[in-house]
């Protein structure tokens, strides 16, 4: 990585912080921040292998082109949650269950989707795209941070697949898709009320097109 | 209510969901006039509780204006609210009722989904109600001391489960 791409990345991260902090309602992210931020996604880490994938999710001409975008997204949470559940022990929540109990489900349900997109994807006689190397900056530092971002990425989970429903044509898929993403609303629920947030903070989801998951997700991906 | 054969064209869907969202907006409207928050507070239930039921109820009302409004513009007549009879007779009947009707609404829109894949912008509308329907279950579910998210992939209910789910509260429409 030379010291430009290193400078976006330090740009990007912070987008990322910032998402966090939108998403915590700590702060409010300058809408020129977010341009420029965004500018910089599409400018530098196009270069980064694993961003192409991402990158090339905009255009998602076929199922086949869904299923791999949603594995891309799929398998960095997975990844977030394997390496990171268990490094914290978490209390009791509010309603006296145990934290530590549903981050492991959460995780479990990670893998699920992981392995039966993949699953999808062979059958349709397609190449599922493989896990990348990613880096969560500061999220496994502390259980604040992690709570965090992974209140961030289920969020932006849900987002993702709300945007890239209309892409799919098969019937079957697209009820597979809706029993995902609705998974993935009930784990953005508890991890904001884990964070001290509004568990459904509008009276709609907001979805994002591909590009705009790229800016949110790509700076975690180091590799592909 | 609907059945499977007849959710032929978008407003044929849009009303299936107008038929849900009509209900659970009645049902927080009605409980919610019934119960007060020191109701809420005498059985337990942390302070934002109430008030969170209360965000519920304003959700639900806003897809039912969305809905209809959407339904209108296609040139479609909407369904108007039914009478309901919901059964329940404490706060803990009504907090369990709120759970089953917002895990049924998950799996009607999951349903219905497919009945709108040719109308890319409803369905996506469609979705963007279905994930927060989820997002309601998984904190009515904690709230009773259930998992929030039992399984890896939400159940699925055809639009005939729903009737069998929902229809029992409706009294007439």
């Amino acid at each position: 990585m030379d010291q430009r791409e290193r400078q976006w990345r330090q740009v990007l991260l912070a987008e990322v912080a910032a998402e966090r902090r939108c998403l915590s309602r700590r702060g409010v992210l300058a809408g020129s921040l977010r341009v420029a931020a965004g500018a910089a996604a599409t400018m530098s880490l196009a270069a980064v292998p694993g961003i192409r994938r991402l990158a090339a999710a905009q255009e998602l001409q076929t199922d086949l082109d869904v299923l791999n975008y949603a594995l891309t997204l799929e398998h960095l949470e997975y990844a977030f949650y394997r390496d990171g559940v268990g490094l914290f022990t978490f209390d009791a929540d509010s309603r006296g269950m145990s934290i530590d109990d549903n981050l492991a489900a959460i995780r479990d349900h990670e893998g699920e989707h992981v392995s039966t997109l993949v699953k999808v994807i062979a059958d349709l006689g397609g190449t599922p795209v493989e896990e990348a190397r990613y880096d969560f900056g500061d999220a496994y530092d502390d259980p604040t941070a992690f709570l965090l971002t992974a209140g961030a990425l289920e969020n932006t989970g849900v987002s993702a697949y709300d945007g890239a429903a209309r892409f799919i044509t098969d019937p079957e898929l697209l009820t597979a898709a809706g029993s995902i993403v609705a998974v993935e609303a009930r784990h953005a629920s508890y991890l904001n009320l884990l964070n001290g947030e509004v568990p459904f903070p509008s009276a709609f989801e907001m979805p994002k097109t591909p590009a705009e998951i790229l800016e949110i997700a790509g700076p975690f991906i180091v590799s592909s | 209510m609907q059945d499977d054969m007849m959710l032929d064209t978008p407003v044929d869907v849009l009303n299936y969901a107008l038929t849900l969202e009509h209900l659970e907006y009645a049902f927080y409207r009605d409980g919610l006039e019934t119960f007060s928050a020191a109701d809420f507070a005498s059985a337990g239930y942390a302070d934002n509780v109430y008030d969170w039921f209360g965000l519920i109820r304003d959700h639900e009302e806003e897809h039912v204006a969305t809905i209809t409004g959407v339904i209108v513009d296609l040139g479609g007549e909407p369904v108007a609210e039914a009478r309901y009879d919901f059964g329940y007779s404490d706060l803990a009947g009504f907090v369990r009722i709120a759970q089953v009707l917002e895990n049924t609404g998950v799996g009607a829109y999951q349903g219905a989904a497919r009945y709108l894949i040719d109308e890319d912008a409803l369905l996506t509308a469609a979705l963007t109600i279905h994930g927060v329907e989820a997002r309601h279950a998984a904190y009515l579910n904690g709230l009773r001391g259930q998992p929030p998210f039992p399984k890896a992939f939400n159940p699925t209910l055809t639009p005939s489960e729903v009737l069998a789910a929902a229809g029992r509260f409706i009294v007439n429409s």
